[in-house]
Order: C-alpha cells, then structure tokens, then sequence
C-alpha cells in the first residue's frame, strides 16, 4: 500500500470513526439539558408546557424546611422555574428547576413530579463539578422514579450510591425532595404538608 | 443576609459604573492620539454617543438595582405570596387542585446554563496513630499528608486541576551566610526539614474539550494505571493506610500518587447501558533516576564514616529534559455500569533506563473494578509490572560507572572511613499483586440520634475488610560490580501478604473516623524491610501486627 492510499485510507477510517460515534455524549462538567429542553426530559410525551416562576418567599421557604425534616436542602433560588406539563389537555404533572451543592459547585437539575406527588423522572441540567458526573446516567437517576416524600432518598438508605460521586448523590436526593415539597407547599401535588 | 445582599448589588453596580467609565474613558483616550485632526470631532462624537448609551444602561442598572434594594427591604409579608390559589380547571375534568397565581415572570437564576462559577480551592488532609508490633517502631501519631487543590472552570470548554502535597511535610529552613573568617571567606549553608517528607506538584493539568468524546488534557496528569492511583484521595477511603500494591511495596511501576509530565485524550462515551471512559497519554515515564544518600556514623569499634550511597530506583519521569529518548504511554478504560459496577482495564509502556544505560523496557498492566451487591461494595485491584532485562541493566551500570564503591583506605585515614557507593535497589523481574476491599456502609437510625451522628443528615458506620497479596519475583538484592564488571547478582523471590479488618465512621462523606488492625508478614526468616518502604523490620522479623487510628478529611 502506498502512502498515498495509506493515507487516504486513514483518512476515511477517520472520517468513519469520527461519523459513528454520537454527538451527545458524555463529560464530567457541562450542560446537557437548556431550560426549554428540560421538561420534555422528564415528560416526553407532554404536548404542551406553561412555564412560570415562583418567587422563593421567606414563607414559602419555612414552608418548605418545615415539610423536609431532616433534610436540609440550600433553598438558595431566587425563584423556582416551574413547568406545568399537559398532554392534549391532561394534566401529565410538574418539572421543578432546582439547585443544590455537589462538593464545591451548584448541580442544576430538573424533577418531574406526577399530580399525586411522585416522581416521574430527574434529569441533569448542568453539572459543574470535575468529578462525580456519574450521577447524571439515567441508571442512576431511574432509582428516584416512584419516589414521594416518604423516601430519604439517600445513599445507603433507598439509594445505591456511586462510589467517588457520594456527594453528587446526597445533593440530587437533596433536590429531589426539595422539588417534591415545594410542590406539595403549593399544594399542586397530592398529600398534605406534614 | 439581606444587609450583606444589599451591600453586594451596591458594590456590584459601583463596581459596574467604575469599570464601564474607565472603559469608556480608555477607549475615548486610546483614540485621541491615532485621529487625525480632521476625524477628531467626528471620533469624539461617536465616542460621546457611546458613552450616552452607557451611561443610559448604566442608570437603568442602577434604577434595576435600587427597585431589588427596595424589594429586599420590604417587610417580609409584603412580599409576593406563596400562598396557591385554584386554577380554573382542573387535569382532565378532575377536581380543580389548588394553584399558585402565575407570578410575575423573572429572569432565571444566574446559575442556570452557567458552568463557570470560577475557581474552587479543596483539598484533602490524614493523620493517623499506630502502635506496632515492631521492635524498632515506636507507637506514634503520623501526620500523613495534607493535599491542597485548585480547579477552574477557565471558560466554557477549558478547565484546569492542581494538586499541591505536602507529605510528611512540616518545615524547610535554609541558612546560609558568607563572612570573612580566619584571614579568608566562610560560606556556610545548612539545610533542615522535617523527615522523611516531601513536598510535590502531584497533579498540574490544562483539559480542553473538544468534544464530550474527546478532551485534550496536558500537564503534570495522573497515570491511569488502576482505580487507586486515579482515587488516591484519603478521605475517599476506610482505611488509615494505603494499599500495598499502590503504596507500600509498590507493584505499581511508581507508588501511589503515580503523576507524569505529558499530555493526550481523556472521554466518556455511552455504550449500551452503561459508559466507556478511557484515558490516554504520552508522557516522559518512570525512569531510573539518582537518590543520593548521605550518611555519617561514628562507631567505637570501628572508624567513624561518612559513605555516600547513590541509588538508582525507579522514579516518576522528570518535568525537566527527559533523561531517555522514549517516551512512555499509559491509557485506562473502564465500562462503568453505574451505579453497580465498573471494570478497568489499564497499561503502561516505556523505557525505563536513562540514556546513558542500554535501552530496556518497562510495561505494565492492571485490571480493576467495583461491584455493588445490596449494601456490600466490592472493589479490587491487579496490578502486574515487568522490568526487562535487568541484569543488563546491572552490567551497563558497571560499564559506566566503573567502580562501585571507593573508599579511603585506613592507612591513609586512621579515623575516619570515607566511601562512595553506587547501588541499584527497588528493582524486579517481575512485581505483581493484588488488593480486594469489602465495606459494607450502614446508617442505623439510632446513629443519627447518638452523639456521633446528631444532626448529620447520613452518618454511616462502615465495617470494613481488605485482603492483600504481592509477589516480587527476581527481586534485585545485592549487586557488587568492580572495573566495569559485574561480580555478584543476587536476586530472590519474595512475598507479602496483608489482611487489615477495620471500622469506619463517617459523619459526611468527606470525613472518615478509622479504626484498623492489621497483620503483615512475609517469607520465613526474611525481613519486611527489605520489601516494603514502610515497616523497618529488623533482619529475620517477618511479621508485623498494628492498630491504627486515624482521621481523614477532605474540603
């Protein structure tokens, strides 16, 4: 084989290799998911979405702190974004935008929440940390699905845990159920504030 | 808080008016030399009209400010309400569910879609206490390392990660002064520290993402050989010493934290359910490079000495020129089915002599991998090394350096016995070894309301067992050459095995309470010095009991 055909031949092997490898992949720190995007990631099949933000309210805050117990969330949004999500009129349930510390950096994450409180589906937004991504694989992130309030959502309790990525773990549990009691708080899903 | 936030936006807009004159200033001044007289007006028109629009925006800032200022200092019940209201209608026909009234709309929290909230410093600090069953290891609290790092977010796709150790590390001191003395000049230096400790850049890296698939990264890197030496953090880990293979004999061609100058590809790729992760570097590579042991001793039976010994063993490759011409390549990847298991497959190539011994290799491979079955978690290293050819490397030593030893003889120094040695140490045909770790995480209710875990929100104890075995075969243990000859080349195999059982408590991840025994030995009648770096057993003690206890803590 030639030089000529040698590289030619690299040339294609390259131009192949580069054609069948995936543009969304994956990486440590990066945004994944837009805040247009980030409904339809926990409820495909909704048809129509109203997007509205909620002013974090010192009440509403206590409300929140009071209805997590032990969990102690940051609750530093200025306002939560919240999706309402219909499919052809019915009402599918709510994707809360939340934030809560990894290590050193804010995790931002979206949860999907049915009417009667429990979780349809989380997806990563943004992750910023340099280690610890794993958490966004959807593997990980089914374990939250069929969750509600009564759930610690913690490592080693109702949550197998990533080694190496703890932190990341415990802080998507932690917004998890912040999600979840905002919108009991709001009184959008089922259950009473305890 | 809301003082301190007050204070912050007015800081934020004066910051922003100061910086956005000084702009305007700059640009308006940096023209006015290069304009020619005819354009000047027409320059310093534009340059007005810009700074007319600025100083528009920037009252609209400050107006945006001052409307925030006068919402935070509202009275909490004048804020907007949380209370819900009822929609008109409900999902599907159903009752109508209570809802909050659309509030009015604001704009997303800055951090959304962000990923650059700057620069992060962490790090990671371990101390321990041992009592040894050791004759010549007093019972003592070690201060193990304190590691301080650095990462950026430097822009969208570019980051960067430092590792700054201090190993054992207390204090350095030079003095050093030079003074006319006894009808000349003194120079006097002296040089003190702590023991037995280092100071290293362990990591120094510049990543630059190409792509999710393709991430370029340079710099002083880890080498991916193994799950330990990419995890070495203490505080990720149980137990108050680091493993054999990694650390204390090492099978690992450099021990743990093994970091290289060099650069290359690092990626995470989906594959079927679970993620492909590989690393991939060149680099300059372990070599074997001079440790220079000075040692003075003075004795009653016999003359006093001062012998330097210098000692050619395996090092981490310089950051200066390579001393080889090779370079070396390391490369990991690992199937991570998250969050139940991870399996790594890991090797290493390169020239492992300096370029004035005959060219010889050095190639190693390792396999890990984690598994999760309940709360058990299973994690395990191999690791095998070869040294090729290194009674070559003996004879090529001798060839160059002629004469290993030399000494002044006791005709001519009564008193004082002087010698210069050349030794080559740390040296094996083949090392190979393995770890496995079993920990099984708990966090009982009744630990959260102990003393121990109060007011942690996941405190866990974490009993905790690790079986360990290394071989070390052709194990270079005496090498004597003499014009430019070898004479003598002993070489043995040896083993050592570990098994450390111990419990662990962490009130949050990042900080680990240990409690540890752990039994050592070796082959019958041999010593564990002559094959770890950290036990100085005395000749023929080949056992080691300790109890250790230590606390690990990473920020």
């Amino acid at each position: 084989m030639g030089m000529w055909s040698r590289r030619r031949f690299l040339n294609v092997l390259m131009v192949v290799g580069t054609s069948l490898i995936p543009r969304s992949l994956w990486a440590q720190a990066g945004s994944f998911l837009t805040l247009d995007e980030a409904p339809h990631a926990v409820f495909p099949e909704g048809t129509s979405v109203e997007q509205r933000h909620v002013p974090s309210t010192p009440q509403l805050r206590e409300a929140i702190m009071g209805d997590l117990g032990s969990t102690k969330p940051s609750l530093w949004e200025p306002d939560y974004v919240l999706f309402t999500v219909h499919r052809d009129g019915n009402l599918l349930g709510y994707a809360v935008v939340v934030e809560e510390i990894g290590k050193h950096r804010p995790i931002t994450f979206v949860v999907g929440v049915r009417p009667d409180g429990v979780v349809q589906d989380v997806a990563l937004m943004v992750y910023r940390e340099p280690y610890g991504g794993e958490v966004r694989a959807p593997r990980f992130l089914a374990q939250y699905r069929g969750k509600n309030l009564t759930a610690s959502l913690l490592p080693f309790r109702d949550i197998r845990n990533i080694t190496g990525a703890t932190l990341s773990a415990e802080a998507i549990g932690r917004g998890v159920r912040k999600a979840l009691a905002l919108l009991r708080t709001l009184s959008l899903t089922g259950g009473k504030p305890s | 808080m809301r003082i301190g936030r007050i204070n912050t936006l007015t800081f934020a807009g004066l910051l922003g008016l100061t910086l956005t004159v000084a702009e305007a200033g700059n640009a308006s001044s940096s023209n006015a030399p290069t304009t020619a007289v005819a354009q000047s007006s027409a320059t310093t028109g534009t340059a007005s009209d810009t700074m007319r629009q600025e100083l528009d925006q920037l009252k609209r800032q400050m107006q945006a400010i001052q409307d925030r200022i006068q919402e935070l200092e509202k009275p909490p019940a004048e804020k907007p309400a949380a209370e819900p209201a009822r929609p008109a209608t409900g999902p599907g026909g159903t009752t109508p569910r209570p809802e909050q009234p659309p509030a009015v709309p604001t704009a997303p929290s800055p951090a959304y879609g962000n990923i650059l909230p700057g620069v992060r410093l962490g790090g990671y600090g371990s101390f321990r206490f041992e009592g040894s069953s050791l004759k010549d290891v007093n019972d003592t609290f070690t201060y193990r390392r304190l590691v301080l790092s650095v990462d950026a977010n430097i822009a969208e796709r570019l980051r960067s990660g430092i590792e700054i150790e201090l190993e054992r590390f207390t204090q350095l001191e030079l003095a050093r002064t030079t003074s006319p003395s006894n009808g000349g000049l003194g120079v006097e230096q002296g040089i003190g520290g702590s023991d037995d400790s280092e100071l290293s850049v362990e990591q120094a890296w510049l990543e630059y993402e190409l792509e999710p698939w393709l991430r370029f990264q340079g710099g002083m890197v880890l080498v991916p050989m193994g799950r330990f030496n990419l995890h070495h953090d203490d505080n990720l880990w149980d137990l108050p010493r680091r493993s054999l293979i990694d650390t204390g004999i090492p099978v690992l061609p450099i021990k743990a934290a093994w970091s290289e100058v060099g650069m290359g590809f690092v990626g995470d790729i989906p594959a079927g359910p679970g993620t492909l992760s590989y690393h991939l570097y060149a680099m300059n590579g372990a070599t074997l490079d001079t440790e220079l042991e000075t040692i003075f001793q003075t004795r009653t039976d016999d003359r006093n000495v001062i012998e330097m010994e210098a000692k050619l063993q395996p090092v981490r490759g310089t950051a200066n020129i390579d001393l080889k011409n090779g370079k070396a390549f390391a490369g990991r990847v690992a199937y991570n089915l998250v969050p139940d298991y991870e399996l790594g497959l890991s090797g290493y190539y390169g020239r492992y002599t300096p370029q004035f011994l005959s060219s010889q290799l050095l190639w190693a491979f390792g396999v890990d991998g984690k598994a999760t079955f309940g709360a058990l978690e299973v994690q395990a290293e191999y690791i095998y090394t070869h040294f090729s050819n290194i009674s070559k490397v003996a004879n090529s030593l001798a060839q160059v350096a002629f004469t290993q030893a030399a000494a002044i003889p006791a005709t001519a120094s009564p008193d004082l016995e002087v010698e210069l040695r050349f030794e080559l140490a740390q040296l094996a045909t083949v090392k190979n070894g393995y770890w496995l770790n079993l920990r099984y995480p708990v966090s009982p209710d009744w630990l959260r309301n102990s003393i121990l875990g109060r007011r942690f929100a996941n405190p866990q104890l974490i009993p905790v067992v690790r079986w360990e075995q290394a071989w070390l075969n052709g194990l270079l243990s005496n090498l004597s050459f003499e014009n430019g000859v070898v004479t003598e080349l002993e070489r043995q195999n040896r083993f050592v095995d570990r098994i450390t059982v111990g419990l662990a408590y962490r009130p949050v991840p990042l900080v680990v309470f240990q409690l540890a025994y752990e039994y050592t030995w070796t082959n019958h009648g041999k010593s564990l010095a002559d094959v770890t770096n950290f036990l100085p057993a005395q000749p023929g003690e080949n056992t080691a009991s300790a109890v250790l206890v230590g606390v690990a803590f990473g920020f």
